[in-house]
This record gives structure tokens, C-alpha cells and sequence, in this order.
């Protein structure tokens, strides 16, 4: 029963990081038609401002402020020097732009930062266990489950009654008619990578306790797992992003804490063999409506 | 073939551009390296390549190796990829070398490996330490690392004698590695009485071990000790979300994670045990390397990997100077007997009768403070390695 218990809160934890990655990567697609392939940079750029700043003796809060900023300021730098001049060419234009803002990043951070794995050491406040009746649960993973939650609920409150929150959520439905309402096409792609890129560095925050260590290429997997959740969850779809995410955390724990041993090293294939299962009962995901038409 | 030739000539004609002046009439001896200066090897292949050319200019500036023949070095990227590994090594192979070392990865390692074997140029594997690289290649190739049945062996020698009787492995089938040195440790550990009760398995890309944590924290009984050889990111990854869940059994490693970043990982690093080759005591000869390539790169990197790259070309000189030429049969067979070579990190290196893989001393160390704290370093006894 704890093992259930505890497993659960594991694949919470990291369908949790899942669905904030999900979020931001379904976010900047559902207004701009954009697969941002180097979102997984953008939470890179997160880790590494956390570990310098550690390292330069700055307390702990504000590196972690710092983290946060350094991440959407990154965001909207990409949006502006990379994507906009290339907003309305076809998708196929955007995506290669965005492959080749990861690679090029992925190449700095290896050229200019370092090549190996740079240690970044949690206060000792954050290490360990808390007992929760006869469960013991890592602090990290209570904290990362807390904010997630509280973020989302949130994104929620925002997208609900901002107006910032509903004309992004307009634009993702119907971009040209929300231009029609006078909502200023820059302003919303801005704010879409800002949050997008706020996203990215909570998960990298999360991510980079877990790890241990920051290095060049630790991006690269967690988006890849989150674009598997965008496209379960419904490519567009908000909810569905984050429903993608934590069912996708939760078929990782399930798969790697029930699996039998001779059967583990097929869990991704099995993984991704349940994620086809989901698609073909419902080809538009999760969450996905059927589209008229591609925009 | 005029392509290839042409090809052949553009890197005859670049190297001729880059080892200008110290070219002349006298007869270069070519030491190709095809090295993941990129991706997930460059920190590891960065200081082998480092470690080595501080070798090479020492040999040089003595007027090459026996008096004679200088060294020209040359280094190509092969982003840690295996086949963009053997892509280089053609390259390498068709610029005229006379000897190679390979990436510190098993795979491209193999890949690069195959077409040097085929040219008969001999091959040193300065870091990716399976005993069996050597067979899976052929006979130009030679293991130089610590390997990893003898790694095994005297981690399990340290667990007995620490009282430790059950373990908990864990490894990683997705590199010979990550698989193949843990099984070692089982076969040695369970040889000499030992019980290993639970094997966890991690895949290349997982970060996330929360599931493998919950299964160790909610074993009944408890192991007495967990053993596993992986590495960077996986071993951060791993001991961090370990230790923060409340886990507190003594972690026991292999010399992957011989790097700064396990002594960078603040308090969830402490006490943990890891088998290496070599420590740089103060005073010793390893230590006054390091502060050579300190003096020359800028960084104190004490981890064996620039060592190693060192020892590759050393041991490359001492071939071919036995030799007494560049043939590749010549060099292949000078190699393989050498026995008793003073090694930089502080243990004779032995070819002779070992198939090509080194026999040598492993060193424990335990980390405590951040730093590493010597604890013993040992020839195995030969009677407990298991076979590769």
C-alpha cells in the first residue's frame, strides 16, 4: 500500500514537470503553429543561471528568482531574434528555425559554460525525507508536487479572467479574428514565449534538484517527453497538455515499478506502445478537436 | 578512387599545413585520436586529448621519441557519435597514422576501432575500460584503463570487508559499461559469499529513478549496500533523488564517476566509495601531473581520464621504441610485451600475457567533504577477477 501510495506521488512528480513543459511547448503552438524544439534550451538557460548564481553566493530565494527570469527573458529574446521573422512562413520553416536555435544553443552552452555536467548542490533544507504517517516523501518531490499545482491553478485563474488570459486563449482558437478584435499580434506572441519560458524554468528548477547536475544537452529529453504528451494530450490543446503530461508520468512510474526485470529495459517501448494505444481510440488526443481546417 | 585519393591528398596536405616547421626531412610519427570533443564525451575525451598532447610535447621537445621520430598529433571530433566515429577514423586512417587511441565509450570506440584493425594500426583505449573491447576488435587494440572485472573485484574485495552481505545492483543494459561492470561485481561478490538481492535496471534516457528509489526504500530486508557503475548525468540523478528520499545505505561506484561534478554534489555525495585509477597524493607524481596540466589548461582536474591520455602516448613511445620502427605488425607486438611500464598514475601497466588488456592496480577512494579521501589501492588478486 505505501509502495502504491508512494509510486503515485512519484508519477504526480513527474507527470507534474511533464505537464509544465507540456503547457509551455502547447501554449506557443496553439497561437503561433510553432513546435518549439529548443524549449528544452530555454529550461537549460534556467539551470544554468541557478547554478551560477549558487555559485557566485547569492541566497538561495533570489537565485531561484533569478533562475525563473533568466528563463523568460530567454523566451522572449528567442521569439524576437528567431521566430519572428520567420512567424508566417510555413510550419515546416518554423520547426527547422527552432531545431536550429537548439542546436546552436546546445553548442554554446558547450563552448562558452562547460561540456560536462556542472554539480549543483541543494541547501540542506531541501534535501531529505518528511515523514507523512507511515510514508516517507522527499522533500523535493513535495515541494515540485505543490507548486505545480498551485501554478496550474494559477494558469487557470489567468486564462479565465485576465485579459491578458483570454485573448491568448482567443488567438489559440481563432488567431486572425482575435487580430480583428484589436489585440496586438507582438504583444501576444511575446507573452505567450514569456509564459512559455516561466514554464520551462519552474520544470528546470524541479528537473535540476532531482539531477543533480546541469549540462549542456539536459533539455533535450524532458521536451521530447513533453511533445509526446502535447500530441496525447490533443496538438492545441491546453488542458489536453497537461492531461498528456500527467498520463505520461504516470505510464513511466506504473510501467518501471510493475514491470517484471527481464521485462524492463522495454519499458519506453512499452511506454510509447500504450501512447499509439491512446491515439488510435482517439487520433485527435485527449482533449483534441477534430479541425476543419489547418490554419 | 580518384576521390578517395583526392581526399587522401586534401588531409596529407592540411596535416603538412598544420605540422609545419617541425616537419623537415625527419620521418613524423602520426598518432591520429578520434575524440567526442562534443556531446556526452567531450568532458572525458577533452582531458584525454589534453593529458595526451602535454605527453606528446614532452616527447617532442626532446627531439621525438627515441631521438628520431616526432610527434605529430592529430585530433578529430567525432561528436560522441558512434557512427560519425567511424567517419573520423577513416579520415585518421587514410592521413597516414601509425597508431590511434580511441573514444572513451565502448561503441564508437568499436566503431572507430574496426577500421584501424583493419589498416593494422594499433589502438589504445584510454578510458572505456570492458575487458572485452580488445576481443570484440581484434589484436590492434588495447584496453589501458582500469578494467572493469578488475574494478569489480576489488569493489566487492571493500564490501565484504566493510561486512557488507546483500546488495542491491543497479544497472544500465544500454552501454557494455553501464551492464557489463556491475556483473562482474555480482559474479565476484556472490563468488566469495555474498548475496545480491534485487538487480534494478535503468534506461540511457531516464533521469527520473523515483521509481527505482521507492523500490529500494520499501525493500524488506534491507540490502546492506548498493553498487552500480553508472555515470554522469545518471549517477547525480540517481544518488540525489536516493538520498532524498530518506535512503541511507553506503552507495559503492566504479571510475565513471571520477569527475568534479560527483564532488560538487553537496551532501547527498558524502560517503560514497568509488573505484578509480589512480589518486594524486601529495607529493606523488600523479599529483605534480596534474599541476602541469593545472599550469598548462588553466583547471585542477584531478581525474584520471588526462592521466590516462598521457599514459596512451607513453606507452605508444615505449612500443616504438622497442620496435625500433613504424610498421604497425612492429609496434602491435612491441606493445603486447611490455610488462612492469612505470604508469603516471602511480601503477606499473602490464600487456604481457593479459590479452591485451592492462593489468594494474585499482585505487579506492571515498568521498568526504567534497574531496576525495584515498582509501587503498590494490592489484587484484587474479584468482577472484572474473573472466571477461
Amino acid at each position: 500500500m505505501d509502495i502504491l501510495i508512494q509510486n503515485l506521488i512519484n508519477a504526480l512528480a513527474l507527470g507534474g514537470t511533464y505537464a509544465l513543459l507540456a503547457l509551455g511547448l502547447a501554449l506557443v503552438f496553439s497561437i503561433m503553429g510553432l513546435i518549439n524544439l529548443a524549449h528544452g534550451e530555454l529550461m537549460t538557460i534556467g539551470a544554468y543561471a541557478l547554478y551560477f548564481m549558487i555559485l557566485w553566493a547569492f541566497p538561495f530565494w533570489l537565485a531561484l528568482v533569478g533562475a525563473l527570469l533568466c528563463a523568460v527573458v530567454a523566451a522572449v529574446l528567442m521569439e524576437r531574434v528567431a521566430f519572428r521573422p520567420v512567424r508566417d512562413a510555413s510550419m515546416a520553416t518554423m520547426l527547422l528555425t527552432s531545431f536550429a536555435v537548439s542546436a546552436i544553443l546546445q553548442v554554446a552552452y558547450q563552448n562558452l559554460i562547460s561540456p560536462r555536467p556542472l554539480p549543483v548542490a541543494m541547501p540542506s533544507f531541501l534535501g531529505g525525507a518528511v515523514e507523512i504517517g507511515s510514508l516517507q516523501v522527499g522533500m523535493i518531490q513535495l515541494l515540485a508536487l505543490g507548486c505545480t499545482a498551485a501554478l496550474l491553478l494559477l494558469l487557470v485563474w489567468v486564462f479565465r479572467y485576465t485579459a491578458f488570459g483570454v485573448a491568448m486563449r482567443a488567438a489559440a482558437e481563432d488567431f486572425d479574428t482575435t487580430r480583428l478584435m484589436g489585440i496586438r499580434a507582438n504583444a501576444l506572441f511575446a507573452g505567450a514565449f514569456a509564459l512559455s519560458g516561466l514554464l520551462a524554468g519552474v520544470a528546470a528548477l524541479f528537473w535540476v534538484a532531482q539531477r543533480g547536475s546541469v549540462d549542456p544537452l539536459m533539455g533535450f529529453l524532458p521536451v521530447l517527453k513533453a511533445f509526446i504528451a502535447v500530441i496525447v494530450g490533443g496538438l492545441g490543446s491546453l488542458v489536453g497538455a497537461v492531461a498528456g503530461g500527467f498520463l505520461l508520468g504516470a505510464i513511466e512510474i506504473a510501467l518501471r515499478a510493475l514491470l517484471p526485470s527481464d521485462l524492463l529495459p522495454y519499458r519506453d517501448a512499452l511506454s510509447l506502445l500504450l501512447i499509439i494505444l491512446v491515439l488510435l481510440v482517439r487520433p485527435q488526443g485527449l482533449m483534441g478537436r477534430r479541425r476543419e481546417g489547418v490554419r | 578512387m580518384s576521390l578517395k585519393n583526392a581526399l587522401a591528398a586534401a588531409a596529407v596536405a592540411a596535416t603538412a599545413v598544420g605540422g609545419a616547421g617541425a616537419a623537415g626531412a625527419q620521418e613524423q610519427v602520426r598518432i591520429g585520436f578520434a575524440a567526442g570533443l562534443t556531446g556526452y564525451l567531450a568532458f572525458f575525451d577533452g582531458m584525454v586529448r589534453n593529458g595526451a598532447q602535454m605527453a606528446v610535447d614532452e616527447i617532442n621537445a626532446q627531439g621525438g621519441i627515441a631521438g628520431q621520430w616526432p610527434i605529430e598529433f592529430i585530433v578529430r571530433d567525432m561528436r560522441s557519435d558512434a557512427a560519425a566515429a567511424a567517419v573520423v577514423a577513416r579520415e585518421l586512417v587514410a592521413a597516414d597514422i601509425h597508431a590511434m587511441i580511441t573514444p572513451c565509450d565502448v561503441d564508437p570506440a568499436i566503431a572507430a576501432g574496426q577500421l584501424a584493425q583493419a589498416a593494422e594500426i594499433p589502438m589504445m583505449s584510454p578510458c572505456a575500460s570492458t575487458p572485452t573491447l580488445p576481443g570484440q576488435v581484434g589484436p590492434y587494440m588495447f584496453n589501458l584503463k582500469t578494467a572493469d572485472n578488475l574494478q569489480a573485484t576489488v569493489l566487492s574485495e571493500f564490501a565484504h570487508e566493510q561486512g557488507y552481505e546483500t546488495a542491491y545492483v543497479l544497472l544500465s543494459p544500454d552501454t557494455p559499461y553501464t551492464d557489463l561492470l556491475p556483473r562482474y561485481f555480482i559474479q565476484a561478490f556472490e563468488a566469495s559469499g555474498g548475496e545480491v538481492l534485487e538487480v534494478g535496471t535503468y534506461g540511457w534516457d531516464q533521469q527520473d529513478f523515483s521509481a527505482e528509489v521507492t523500490a529500494i526504500a520499501n525493500m524488506e530486508p534491507q540490502p546492506d549496500v548498493i553498487m552500480t557503475s553508472a555515470y554522469e548525468p545518471h549517477f547525480p540523478a540517481f544518488i540525489t533523488q536516493l538520498r532524498n528520499a530518506g535512503v541511507e545505505i553506503p552507495v559503492l561506484g566504479s571510475d565513471g564517476i571520477d569527475s568534479p561534478t560527483t564532488l560538487g554534489l553537496g551532501e547527498v555525495a558524502e560517503g560514497v566509495v568509488f573505484s578509480m585509477a589512480g589518486y594524486p597524493a601529495e607529493g606523488s607524481e600523479l599529483e605534480a601531473f596534474y599541476r602541469d596540466y593545472e599550469e598548462r589548461f588553466g583547471e585542477y582536474l584531478p581525474f584520471a581520464f588526462s592521466a590516462s591520455g598521457y599514459e596512451a602516448i607513453m606507452l605508444f613511445a615505449e612500443a616504438i621504441e622497442q620496435a625500433g620502427s613504424l610498421e604497425g605488425p612492429a609496434i602491435r607486438d612491441a606493445l603486447d610485451r611490455i610488462a612492469d611500464f612505470p604508469g603516471v598514475t602511480g601503477t606499473e601497466i602490464t600487456y604481457e600475457g593479459q590479452n591485451r588488456v592492462a593489468l594494474r592496480d585499482v585505487t579506492l577512494v571515498r568521498v568526504e567533504g567534497g574531496q576525495q579521501v584515498f582509501l587503498r589501492q590494490v592489484a587484484p588478486d587474479p584468482a577472484e577477477v572474473p573472466e571477461p
